[in-house]
């Protein structure tokens, strides 16, 4: 993949880019760390700890979390915030759906650290005082769900897929609810909800 | 009522909204690794890149150097376990092989390492970083491997008794007019429910937690404990939410001891999360099948002969087969019927129940093979199934204790618009689609198997109800709380369900579709027990007592028959005569034909089914019919199943909603195992290559247009007091067969190897 030296192309050189943008993200998490343990550089020792906040359902969460860690397993191990499930780890069940600054995104493949200074929202996030959000009321309605492991996910790409515009037809319903993996296959049921839930959620 | 709830015909239940239902759109069900524990480890499984051989080494130095790694695991430091047998065979095992025991390897991705750390991403880090070097052989991986042994099922497996036969095939198959021998082929299959094979063990002392998926906590509790070498009464296995089973959670996998094991000797709680591949080797599948089918039928379409062979891939050491020769061999009326089901050994891991495990594969060649009989015949293929309609197994000469499925195939038919069918081959079409109709029966054995309840009323009418079923999605809480709303006359809210604790009273597993039927019954039970004590509170040495106890209500909810009697029963009243706060119940329930150990085995975590073939005087099962449309690109091949409509009759149908909830899923899990689903074995090296969900096809949303499900009405008094057949794994059944029946119907092309894919299509 590399660029041959003099190839004609432009001046830009990609491995002196990511290695640009590597050093230069690693900035802050160096200054983090060297606060927690001096003798040791994060630029030495990857897998030290840093210091991260997240701002999760409108509140800001600080967490001293290994720098490896996606969102999905800071809310799930260090937030208690375990209704994002872990299906695949691998962005292909779509079981970890979260909303980050409304657009939905799978939170198994997404770092903490690249999440910071953004809105996560959760399942938990969703309903407010004791009432039930529209998408989670048309689920319970339709009986768009089993075993409920995806249910969090499906909802939270529910929710999205009708803001995108995407919930106009059962045909698009489908294919942007086709991310979320139901292995009980309550897929009809699902698109029920998201029909019913739709205009509720555009009006308000 | 919406499509998800239908109206309930006669003998059905209200299609209430779940128990859970709030539970699960909030993210507040908590699933086994959602639970807190208290300053866990992590643990990452190291598995074996060879299917066949020894392990010569570990060089753990990179491994042990990575910040936060607390402990390796190898066989050569692991925590001594005790063997269990195998289910079939005694025992809680789905598996015989047990990894870390010593340096041999007896299939590809074999648990032989676990690293703990105090982070998961250095677990996984370290795990990446141990080396293992091994002495490799070459494996057999499947049928046409070299190095495999067949034998014959009977005698090897105990829970395959006999090969099915009666009168005399081959002189029938010799003699009949119209005759059809045919192969039929379907694959390894991976359950992959969407919560990953996870376990967490926590000790207090010398007892134990365990929060694991599962569908038997009572077998996952005593098989542990066995392993262990404790008392069963110390381990407590916790799990109120199962993130889909589909028979995968039970039985023991081996992973769960291991973990409690470690867990123990670091004196800390324990959490794994395996990863998704790992899941296709921890845990058991669907073995890959051969059939021959042979037919023998007069011009008039009445069979004379049936001979069904089939051949299943299992494990070295371990004789699991699914042998649906016992429906296969009874489903239609045929007076010489000759069966064998065959075992081919390999170096693999140990396959299991998966959803229909038996009907799936057998169905499919029996299906099939009715439809190309019908066209030998020149006949309506549900006609063909008319004229062999029966109302008495062949085999055995029993009556079935209810079969509706001509009334399934009649009304199937009528939503579908079967009559719209020419039904010529290549006869339809729809601009570049090819369209092809098609249909088959499903069937599936009513089982039951013995289940404890305790159930306490306070004068208040509030009620708690503890059993230790498990709610894998079927629906458990509902259809339970539902059952104690009825029997007890108080109102639905004032119900609570627990389930999912071995702690509290026996239930059996959730396998074999026996869910709803056992728990149910004894449910009802406990809760005319209540009933009981109550009236004879009121009505002391009264001999009305036990007949008011059937007729009167005993609260004032307007929604039962009972309760709606001229006699209310005075809560208040019976409380104060009982002089207590609560009544409280405990009760075992077995099923007619249960044998004596029953409930010794109950608490033990053995369960006892009975039902579907093995009953003494009578055969239940629940049938359904099944028709597809199936669309194929003239060009492309693309194949498309725009259109899956099922109808079904149960017994009593508890819950229209979530029944139908069900049997819908049902239909999708059988258009996916026509045309999506496939482990893909690596032949070299016995290895699946397809282990993600990217790789290995589920339907999604996009895949499923239209899906109907009709229920028909049914009652049966012959089966269980809850009159209920199990549904759970109805609708799966026979979808396969339907849609490559559609697919000749749309093409000319008979395909006999599951799954099709459109580089199988020849137009």
């Amino acid at each position: 993949m590399s660029e041959k030296p003099g190839s004609g192309r432009s001046g830009f050189d990609r491995r002196a880019f990511i290695a640009g943008a590597a050093g230069s993200a690693l900035v802050p998490m160096t200054a983090r760390a060297a606060t927690q343990d001096a003798s040791v550089s994060a630029a030495q020792d990857p897998a030290l700890p840093v210091d991260v906040t997240l701002r999760v359902n409108g509140k800001d969460k600080r967490l001293h979390i290994d720098a490896r860690t996606t969102v999905l397993d800071a809310l799930r191990e260090h937030l208690k915030l375990t209704g994002s499930k872990k299906g695949c780890d691998h962005g292909q069940c779509g079981a970890c759906t979260v909303l980050i600054d409304d657009r939905r995104v799978v939170s198994c493949l997404t770092l903490a650290l690249a999440a910071e200074g953004q809105e996560i929202t959760t399942i938990e996030g969703l309903a407010t005082d004791d009432h039930l959000h529209p998408m989670q009321q048309a689920f319970v309605d339709n009986d768009a769900f089993q075993c409920g492991y995806c249910t969090p996910g499906q909802i939270m790409s529910a929710v999205a897929c009708v803001k995108e515009g995407h919930a106009g037809s059962e045909a698009d319903i489908r294919e942007y609810m086709s991310g979320n993996i139901c292995r009980c296959a309550a897929y009809p049921n699902i698109v029920a909800a998201v029909k019913q839930a739709a205009p509720e959620i555009m009006k308000g | 009522m919406t499509a998800a709830a239908p109206e309930p015909k006669a003998n059905m239940g209200q299609p209430v909204p779940r128990y859970d239902a709030a539970a699960k759109v909030t993210g507040r069900a908590t699933y086994a690794s959602d639970m807190p524990l208290d300053n866990p480890a992590y643990a990452f499984l190291v598995t074996s890149a060879i299917a066949k051989g020894r392990i010569d080494g570990f060089d753990l130095d990179d491994a042990r150097g990575v910040r936060g790694v607390i402990d390796i695991v190898t066989h050569e430091n692991a925590p001594k376990l005790k063997e269990s047998k195998l289910f079939s065979n005694g025992g809680y095992a789905g598996t015989t092989i047990q990894p870390l025991k010593s340096a041999d390897i007896a299939h590809d991705g074999e648990i032989i390492a676990v690293v703990i750390a105090e982070s998961y991403e250095a677990a996984r880090e370290a795990a990446n970083r141990v080396k293992v070097s091994y002495t490799a052989v070459a494996p057999s991986a499947s049928f046409d491997s070299p190095g495999t042994t067949t034998a014959a099922a009977k005698g090897q497996n105990s829970q395959f008794k006999e090969d099915p036969e009666v009168g005399d095939f081959a002189k029938a198959f010799d003699q009949a007019e119209v005759k059809l021998t045919a192969s039929y082929d379907t694959p390894t299959q991976h359950h992959n429910p969407m919560e990953l094979f996870t376990t967490s063990c926590a000790w207090m002392g010398d007892n134990l937690v365990i929060y694991e998926g599962s569908q038997y906590v009572y077998g996952l509790k005593n098989g542990v404990a066995e392993q262990l070498g404790i008392d069963a009464d110390k381990v407590r296995v916790v799990n109120p939410y199962v993130g889909g089973g589909f028979g995968s959670r039970g039985s023991m996998t081996p992973r769960t001891a291991i973990i409690a094991g470690i867990a123990k000797r670091l004196n800390r709680p324990i959490k794994l999360v395996p990863t998704r591949d790992q899941g296709f080797t921890i845990a058991t599948y669907r073995a890959e099948t051969r059939h021959e089918i042979r037919l023998g039928a007069g011009r008039d379409g009445k069979l004379a002969a049936l001979r069904h062979e089939g051949s299943e891939v299992s494990s070295r050491p371990d004789a699991y087969c699914v042998g649906g020769t016992k429906t296969t061999t009874r489903l239609y009326a045929c007076p010489n019927v000759s069966s064998l089901v065959s075992i081919v050994r390999a170096d693999r891991n140990t396959p299991g129940f998966m959803r229909s495990p038996p009907e799936v594969p057998y169905l499919f060649a029996l299906e099939s093979a009715m439809d190309e009989l019908a066209v030998k015949l020149n006949m309506d293929p549900v006609e063909l199934r008319r004229i062999n309609d029966t109302t008495v197994e062949p085999i055995g000469g029993k009556p079935y204790t209810s079969r509706s499925l001509m009334a399934c195939f009649d009304e199937a038919a009528k939503a579908f618009g079967w009559s719209q069918r020419s039904p010529q081959p290549k006869s339809m079409s729809d601009g570049d689609w090819l369209v092809g109709y098609g249909c088959a029966a499903t069937c599936y054995p009513t089982q039951m198997a013995p289940s404890a309840a305790r159930v306490r009323l306070q004068r208040d009418g509030r009620t708690r109800v503890e059993i230790a079923g498990h709610e894998i999605g079927t629906g458990a809480y509902t259809v339970i709380a539902q059952t104690a709303s009825e029997r007890l006359g108080v109102p639905l809210e004032k119900v609570a369900v627990f389930v999912g604790d071995s702690d509290l009273p026996p239930a059996p597993v959730a396998g074999g579709s026996n869910s709803t039927a056992s728990t149910c019954s004894a449910v009802m039970m406990v809760c005319d027990q209540i009933r009981q004590r109550l009236f004879k509170a009121v009505m002391p040495g009264d001999s009305l007592a036990d007949k008011a106890k059937e007729t009167v209500g005993i609260s004032q909810t307007p929604s039962t028959q009972a309760a709606k009697s001229d006699r209310p029963l005075d809560l208040d009243k019976a409380f104060d005569a009982l002089g207590v706060g609560v009544v409280e119940e405990y009760g075992e329930w077995k099923p007619e034909g249960a044998p004596l150990d029953s409930f010794a085995a109950m608490h033990s975590g053995h369960a006892r089914l009975v039902g579907g073939h093995s009953m003494k005087y009578k055969i239940a099962y629940a049938f359904g019919a099944e028709f597809v449309e199936v669309r194929v690109d003239r060009f492309t091949h693309e194949i498309r199943a725009p259109r899956l409509v099922g109808a079904f009759a149960a017994g009593r149908i508890m819950n229209p909603r979530t029944a139908r909830s069900q049997l819908m899923g049902g239909l999708i899990w059988g258009m996916s195992s026509a045309l999506l689903e496939a482990t893909e074995i690596d032949e070299r090296n016995a290895r699946y290559v397809n282990d993600n969900l990217a790789d290995y096809l589920v339907p999604v949303n996009a895949d499923v247009p239209g899906v109907e499900v009709i229920l028909l009405s049914e009652q049966d008094d012959h089966i269980n007091p809850a009159g209920v057949k199990g549904l759970g794994e109805l609708a799966n059944v026979g979808t396969n067969a339907a849609i490559c029946n559609a697919i000749y119907h749309a093409t000319g092309q008979r395909i006999r190897k599951l799954p099709v894919r459109l580089e199988n299509i020849e137009v």
